[in-house]
């Protein structure tokens, strides 16, 4: 059974393959709270690509997950390339794996931290119902 | 007429909680007295990464999570949970708990059956181990016996383990010398935040429930920060209770090693807590807990160490999902429901565990899936929505990736408040998930800290 990868489309992404037909490809899922590409990728190939990266898996859904952000950010560079969504997407982003070699070994140990306001949890947390032993 | 409201919390496990933890430091003093050697614990590594410590397992039995466990097993017992998930006794138990050490260790501490070991962590007394019994393990040996192969269990074994699973690298990589006997903590643990106030070992965990006046209560296990399709499973299996929904619903959190990759423990129990203080389920329905236990990853196995741990903290039901406590794709996806709706013969289950003798109390809610589904304008339980092509099924590592591209999940996916616990943890550790530097120091520093003891003077040399 093949398998999935999944691109996460958002406006960045979705403004570089404006007007193209990977367009109309793009599908919501969560009630269009998200955007994304979805390649589907033969078994041997899947495989190949888990084995380059240590954390990734196939998850329930059949997807290869937990490839490093690097690695998505040159298969939709491929994908914008290649206007395509075939497997040769994969293919030729694997074949380009030493480019982004340094990024993915920044990536597994540091991840810029969003700048989000957390005072409304922390608000929270000061008085919490369950109380140390 | 059979009876139907449920007016009490069930037994423990085995009929009697055990509670082998000193709290008074003069008889403390004179157990270590007793004891002939002096042992520092040391974490249990694979590739030099830390994948268990001993202690954590020591927690769990001095505090009767693992009742009617009292210790570290001995031969026949190991023998008897490989062979039939049962302990000599004829209670269920899915797991060998051993302590193991080196050969070379061994040589070093001179010690045998009959002797006491003091155990030290953190450079101070912890726990006493009763020698009865030394053997030795062939360690790829109890790990192939521990998880099962798709020869010996077909029902539910897919693939053979190997080294990509975190849990047949625990058993892999243990010592080859076992020390048996019980185990007694004579220098009580303090748990750091934000785990202090997590804490509630089975007697704790049993009191509150009287004092909440709860005795429907069902169990959530996780090892995640809380998506909206785990906190849609808590609401809707707690409809399970008996005239009305349970009275409780505890997560009890698996805290311990786990593999690169996972949410830090702090971020995972403070992201369920968020839950009631968000308002999301009212806090006085809703406990957080947690036990200290290095996953094993054997999801119908893990499934029993579950039931052992959450009926001796006085829980009714338990919630098994699809992929229960699972990793990759060595077992069928639903093994744990299997096991839970009609047993697997080849692990000494004829029947489902509560119909076996020596079984539990507990009663499963094997839950199918929740997935978001945008024509029923909610979190659609799988046997209900049949919106095929349209609904999205949640993924933690769909979630994980989305996290690690800088995408803040969206309210569909992330209550707002329980992303915020994941970026207050991501700036602590600088990274918002597990990686190497996180567990080693996080195996460093422990979940806990211990008090000073002095060791007495015939040990101090």
């Amino acid at each position: 059974m093949a398998k999935f990868f999944g691109v996460v489309i958002d406006e960045k992404r979705l403004a570089a393959i404006k007007g193209t037909p990977l367009e109309e490809k793009v599908e919501p899922i969560f009630g269009g709270a998200l955007k994304r590409l979805v390649i589907e990728v033969p078994d041997d190939l899947a495989q190949k690509t888990i084995d380059q990266f240590t954390k990734a898996r196939f998850d329930a859904r059949g997807f290869i997950e937990e490839t490093p952000a690097a690695f998505k950010r040159l298969v939709f560079k491929k994908i914008v390339e290649l206007k395509s969504m075939g497997p040769e997407v994969i293919e030729k982003a694997l074949a380009e794996l030493d480019s982004i070699k340094d990024e993915i070994a920044k990536e597994s140990q540091e991840l810029p931290i969003p700048d989000i306001d957390i005072s409304d949890i922390l608000e929270l947390q000061k008085n919490p119902v369950q109380k140390p032993a | 007429m059979p009876e139907v409201r449920i007016k009490t919390l069930p037994p423990p496990h085995g009929g009697k909680l055990v509670e082998r933890v000193v709290r008074d430091p003069q008889m403390a003093r004179k157990l270590m007295e007793k004891c002939s050697a002096v042992y520092d614990i040391k974490p249990t590594l694979f590739k030099g990464n830390p994948v268990r410590n001993v202690y954590r397992e020591i927690m769990s039995v001095c505090y009767g999570f693992f009742s009617p466990v009292e210790g570290s097993m001995t031969k026949a017992e190991l023998e008897s949970v490989l062979e039939r998930r049962r302990l000599l006794s004829g209670w269920v138990f899915p797991y060998p708990i051993l302590f193991d050490i080196s050969e070379e260790d061994f040589k070093k501490l001179g010690v045998g059956a009959g002797d006491w070991l003091l155990l030290r962590l953190k450079g101070e007394p912890f726990a006493i181990l009763e020698i009865e019994e030394v053997y030795e393990i062939v360690p790829g040996d109890v790990a192939v016996r521990v998880f099962g192969t798709p020869e010996k269990n077909p029902e539910v074994v897919k693939v053979p383990f190997d080294q990509k699973h975190t849990g047949y690298n625990i058993y892999c990589s243990l010592n080859p010398i076992i020390l048996a006997g019980k185990y007694t903590i004579i220098n009580e643990p303090k748990f750091r935040p934000p785990f202090d106030r997590f804490w509630y070992p089975p007697k704790r965990a049993r009191e509150e429930f009287e004092k909440r006046g709860w005795t429907t209560v069902i169990a959530h296990q996780t090892r995640n920060v809380p998506h909206t399709g785990h906190e849609a499973l808590m609401k809707q299996a707690a409809y399970i209770g008996d005239i009305k929904p349970c009275d409780g619903i505890v997560v009890n959190a698996i805290v311990g090693a786990k593999r690169i990759g996972d949410f830090p423990d702090e971020a995972i129990v403070e992201g369920h807590e968020m839950i009631h203080l968000a308002g999301y389920i009212k806090p006085e329905r809703h406990l957080v807990t947690f036990t200290l236990w290095d996953m094993r990853y054997g999801n119908p196995i893990e499934s029993l160490i579950h039931a052992v741990i959450r009926q001796n903290m006085g829980i009714s039901f338990h919630m098994f999902g699809r992929d229960h406590a699972a990793l990759g794709e060595y077992y069928d996806i639903y093994a744990t429901q299997i096991l839970w709706s009609k047993g697997i013969p080849s692990f000494g289950f004829d029947g489902p565990p509560y119909e076996v003798d020596g079984g539990f109390y507990i009663r499963p809610q094997n839950i199918a899936e929740f997935w978001y589904c945008p024509k029923c304008l909610e979190f659609a339980y799988s046997d209900n929505c049949n919106h095929k092509g349209i609904y999205s099924r949640y993924s933690g590592s769909f979630i994980r990736g989305l996290i690690n591209e800088g995408v803040m999940p969206p309210p569909q996916i992330y209550r707002p408040e329980v992303y915020k616990v994941v970026v207050k943890w991501w700036q602590k550790f600088g990274y918002p998930f597990n990686n190497e530097k996180y567990l080693k120091e996080r195996e460093e520093r422990l979940e806990i800290d211990l008090p000073h003891m002095e060791l007495p003077a015939h040990l101090k040399k």
